[in-house]
């Protein structure tokens, strides 16, 4: 599942091509950094996203999306 | 190679590595990314100085491709737009399955060049690039059937080891050619010391190229054409002209160091002297 940050948003500057964008970190996302946040190539955000964890609780699930007790 | 090498006054090969698979145009607009912009970039780098162009793909919207078919596309337009340039494809890839890594070998014609990571290193906070040596000895085998020149890049001194072992499981054509890289994080600490025993840590007979990563970019340009060796620039590595103020394209990197080589003593490679000096078919 595609990262619950991730959006698709056109570059300010005119180019009309959605690009990822982290609205975590709000800012648009290095073009590696998008395979992460669609969990391609077995990347999972969850846990190879340092941007991710320090941003999901309270955000998506409290914490709890890896199944611990709140 | 040596000071001798500058002494002598020999080429410098040019390569400008004009995309890159990690930034985009968030980075620095000018960065192109669709086989058109890549093309044009190309020939502009090459009117610039460049005998060598290190090439990634991209999807539509600017995201890493390692397609056959993307690598492709940007090959027909480097060849529509440029006149006679070497092309180098990237076989790099953080995280992409060992299968996807030899995809951009596969184009018709192959590439003449393709770039081989000797080893792992660290990308972000938890993930890392494998590089294992058995990807790196499939990889060169490919190639090696294929045609193509690896361009073996050494992200730090253990890699240095891995290009000795590569030398002692493979028989590489002469002359080895290393590409040396320094900045932060897995890379080689970017000091002219460590600049200097990296080129005394090549096999005899090496032939070196010097990358610089970011504000490294110059002085470690300016390293490389002293010592003998070749030089990489482009926004791959670099998306500024000086602190502050984002480069224009490509052409304006490898002019910059195209000019330090020729004032220093040492012309531009043209593409011929290039393929002879890389020991390419023509
Ligand atoms: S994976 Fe990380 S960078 Fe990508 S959208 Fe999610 S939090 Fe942001």
């Amino acid at each position: 599942m595609t990262c619950p940050f991730s959006e698709y948003r056109p570059l300010p500057d005119g180019d009309g091509t959605p690009r990822a964008y982290c609205a975590a970190a709000e800012e648009f996302v290095q073009a590696m950094r998008a395979d992460i946040c669609n969990d391609r190539y077995g990347l999972d955000h969850a846990t190879d996203c340092e941007i991710y964890r320090a941003n999901a609780d309270g955000e998506v699930g409290n914490g709890n999306e890896s199944g611990d007790a709140p | 190679m040596t000071y001798e090498d500058y002494l002598a006054g020999d080429p410098v090969i040019l390569t400008a590595a004009l995309t890159g698979g990690v930034h985009g145009k968030e980075a620095n607009p000018n960065l192109p990314e669709t086989p058109e912009e890549i093309g044009r970039a190309a020939a502009e780098a090459e009117a610039a100085g460049a005998s060598v162009v290190h090439l990634h793909a991209r999807r539509p919207n600017g995201e890493r491709s390692f397609s056959t078919e993307r690598f492709q596309e940007i090959d027909d337009a480097v060849r529509r737009y440029a006149d006679d340039v070497i092309i180098q494809h990237s076989t790099g890839g953080t995280a992409a399955p060992d299968d996807h890594r030899a995809r951009p070998l596969r184009t018709d014609p192959a590439p003449e060049m393709a770039s081989l990571d000797m080893g792992p290193l660290n990308r972000y906070d938890r993930l890392t690039s494998e590089n294992t040596r058995g990807l790196v000895d499939d990889l060169y085998d490919e190639m090696r059937t294929r045609g193509i020149k690896p361009e073996l890049e050494v992200f730090n001194d253990g890699h240095l080891n891995e290009v000795h072992g590569l030398l002692e499981r493979r028989d590489l054509s002469a002359p080895v050619y290393a590409t040396l890289i320094f900045g932060p994080g897995t890379l080689t600490r970017p000091t002219p010391q460590n600049f200097l025993n990296s080129v005394a840590n090549l096999p005899p007979g090496a032939t070196f190229n010097t990358l610089g990563f970011g504000r490294h970019q110059l002085p470690f340009a300016t390293m490389g054409v002293l010592f003998g060796g070749h030089v990489r620039v482009g926004l791959e590595d670099n998306i500024y002209l000086r602190r502050g103020e984002l480069a224009e394209s490509n052409a304006q990197l490898v002019e910059r160091v195209a000019e330090i080589s020729e004032r220093l003593g040492r012309p531009v490679a043209t593409t011929d002297q290039a393929r002879e000096i890389l020991g390419l078919s023509a």
